[in-house]
């Protein structure tokens, strides 16, 4: 009886492949890593902000013990030094200066007093440091063998609200070191990136006449209309080839999901009931995820686009308002309460459209807007609590949860 | 005897003739007035020019003024928590509204706003704000308002009225406000 029942526990753990699992490292079983900085030029002040970028890349990879002393060596140094030498690695970098205010990083990965990788990277000015220790993490991190962290080098672009019916659009990186306005003035949000490579994008632009989605090329500065609605006008995502767009718009009042092919600039409706249509999300080519009330609460629904067959994806909470899919993954925010006389709480649940396995992601505070990076490997979302605004980064393989707070202003809404 | 009396009369002449037998130019009417004044009505002070100028003064300026108090007594329609449905006494808002814009505000149309809470930025919340709008916007139409008069627009909670963390500024701030537009 005992080898049957351990034989069926055996066969059920090699099953449990499935991130709506709950995965805790113990932090003493993770190698650990120490940096030497070996920079002769620049001042303290840059290489403490270089150092300090580093490690919280090097932690947020969640795959090290991240030794936080900030400690000088030379480049070409046969060995770490004495208080590194029981780190398993030493990541030692070097920066210079280029003609021209440029910024110039070596960095090589020493495993056992040996080098094991390298790599060199340059930027064009010296305030876009954080990009490179961005793409020392993700290297580092593929050298290691771990899932891809492509997210981290992408930008992030938000909209932040400034005053009543004022905001601007903001592109930054991750951790919102790094922030440039690029749309100032005026009453705009819900921006969206038009493709991959991030070289342009969409907004809503509410004081217009009518509320007006309009397309922006970051490179030439030059802003174009796209279409216009009554009452609402929202990119809420864009096809993987940027070719066509899930918009929601209200003509008549009456808000409903549509796509736009951008090539024909034709658009089709979607949805046809008569209450709340929104927040559609491309799952793939022909099905989509969206939000509506038509059960008499914000759900969860999906609906194959040729097929026009609709599917209850969610079967918990009384309030399920946003979401965003990556593969067979969903999340949405949901309200832990539907009394009007209690403070809110609002908490981001993962599901998979293949098993019964939900998660919880989030614990406390306003949680929302989630946004899947391209690869899955993480979720994007805007954090309130009390009256403090926060980007918030869910890392779903090793079950750890990011901040980085605002400086001042609201974060309306995101993408990346 | 003849000569004597002649030439005594004739001095008598002439002295008669060399005084002035005129009395210092004593105006008797004047006096006579004087004594008999009577009181005089205060001049009245109203300033008829001045009103008159202001009727000249540019007509723009006076009807700017008139669209946005017509737009201050007409009151914001409030909702309840999650829900875009109006209740008996935000209706009657809605009736005096459609009044006001078939008689005095005839000449404008309006912008609806629709407003939420604070709870949640994202299009759901939009939505909702939308929704309220257009409720208000089928009740005007029923009141016999034209619908093509009638535009909408909807800012989610990114309008607030207020910002405490309370009961009170979250119900103030579920709302849909009337903008006229010339």
């Amino acid at each position: 009886m005992k080898i049957i029942f351990s034989l069926f526990m055996l066969f059920g753990l090699l099953f449990a492949n499935d991130a709506t699992i709950e995965v805790i490292k113990k932090a003493d079983s993770l190698p650990s890593v120490a940096v030497e900085d070996s920079t002769q030029s620049y001042d303290d002040t840059f290489k403490l902000k270089f150092f300090k970028s580093l490690i919280a890349d090097l932690n947020v990879l969640s795959i090290f013990n991240v030794d936080r002393f900030h400690r000088y060596n030379d480049y070409e140094a046969n060995s770490v030094l004495v208080d590194n030498k029981d780190s398993k690695y030493v990541i030692r970098y070097l920066l210079s200066q280029t003609d021209s205010d440029g910024l110039y990083v070596s960095m090589k990965l020493i495993n056992n007093d040996e080098e094991v990788f390298s790599k060199n990277y340059k930027v064009s000015r010296k305030n876009i440091y954080m990009f490179v220790t961005h793409a020392i993490a993700y290297d580092i991190n593929n050298f290691m063998g771990e899932p891809s962290v492509e997210w981290m080098k992408r930008k992030v672009m938000f909209s932040r609200i400034i005053g009543t019916k004022k905001s601007e659009i903001v592109i930054s990186d991750y951790t919102l070191s790094y922030q440039h306005v690029v749309i100032k003035g005026g009453f705009n949000v819900f921006p969206k990136w038009a493709n991959k490579k991030q070289t342009a994008f969409y907004y809503t632009a509410l004081d217009a006449h009518r509320p007006t989605l309009k397309y922006v090329n970051i490179k030439t500065l030059k802003i174009k209309n796209i279409i216009s609605s009554d009452g609402m006008m929202i990119c809420s995502d864009v096809s993987d080839n940027g070719d066509k767009l899930l918009l929601t718009m209200a003509r008549n009042g009456q808000p409903d999901i549509y796509s736009y092919n951008v090539n024909s600039k034709k658009y089709k409706r979607e949805t046809t009931y008569g209450g709340i249509d929104v927040n559609a999300q491309f799952l793939n080519d022909n099905k989509i995820v969206f939000i509506s009330s038509r059960l008499g609460y914000p759900n969860v629904f999906s609906k194959d686009l040729k097929t026009k067959e609709v599917e209850q994806v969610v079967y918990y909470g009384r309030s399920n308002s946003a979401c965003s899919a990556n593969g067979d993954y969903i999340v949405y925010k949901a309200r832990e309460s539907s009394n009007a006389f209690s403070n809110n709480t609002f908490n981001l649940h993962l599901i998979s459209t293949k098993t019964d396995f939900i998660r919880r992601l989030t614990a406390t505070g306003i949680n929302e807007f989630p946004r899947f990076s391209r690869d899955g490997d993480a979720i994007l979302f805007i954090k309130n609590y009390k009256t403090q605004s926060s980007l918030g980064i869910i890392r779903l393989n090793y079950n750890k949860n990011y901040l980085f707070p605002l400086k001042y202003g609201k974060i309306q809404s995101l993408d990346w | 005897m003849k000569s004597i009396i002649l030439s005594s009369v004739v001095a008598a002449l002439l002295v008669f003739s060399g005084c002035s037998t005129t009395e210092p130019a004593v105006d008797t009417k004047a006096n006579t007035d004087m004594g008999q004044t009577h009181e005089v009505e205060a001049v009245d002070t109203e300033t008829v020019t001045s009103e008159d100028s202001m009727v000249n003064s540019s007509d723009n300026g006076s009807n700017k003024m008139s669209m946005a108090d017509i737009e201050n007594s007409i009151s914001p329609i409030y909702f309840a928590f999650d829900k875009f449905s109006i209740d008996a006494t935000n209706q009657e808002k809605i009736s005096a509204a459609a009044k006001i814009g078939k008689e005095v505000a005839s000449d404008y149309s309006v912008k609806l706003e629709g407003n939420c809470d604070e709870w949640g930025s994202d299009e759901y919340n939009f939505a909702l704000g939308l929704k309220r709008a257009d409720a208000v916007k089928k009740s005007l139409v029923a009141e016999g308002i034209d619908a093509k008069r009638i535009s909408m627009v909807s800012y989610g909670e990114s309008n607030p009225v207020c910002n405490d963390k309370t009961q009170a500024c979250w119900a103030k701030n579920r709302r849909v406000d009337f903008k006229l537009l010339p």
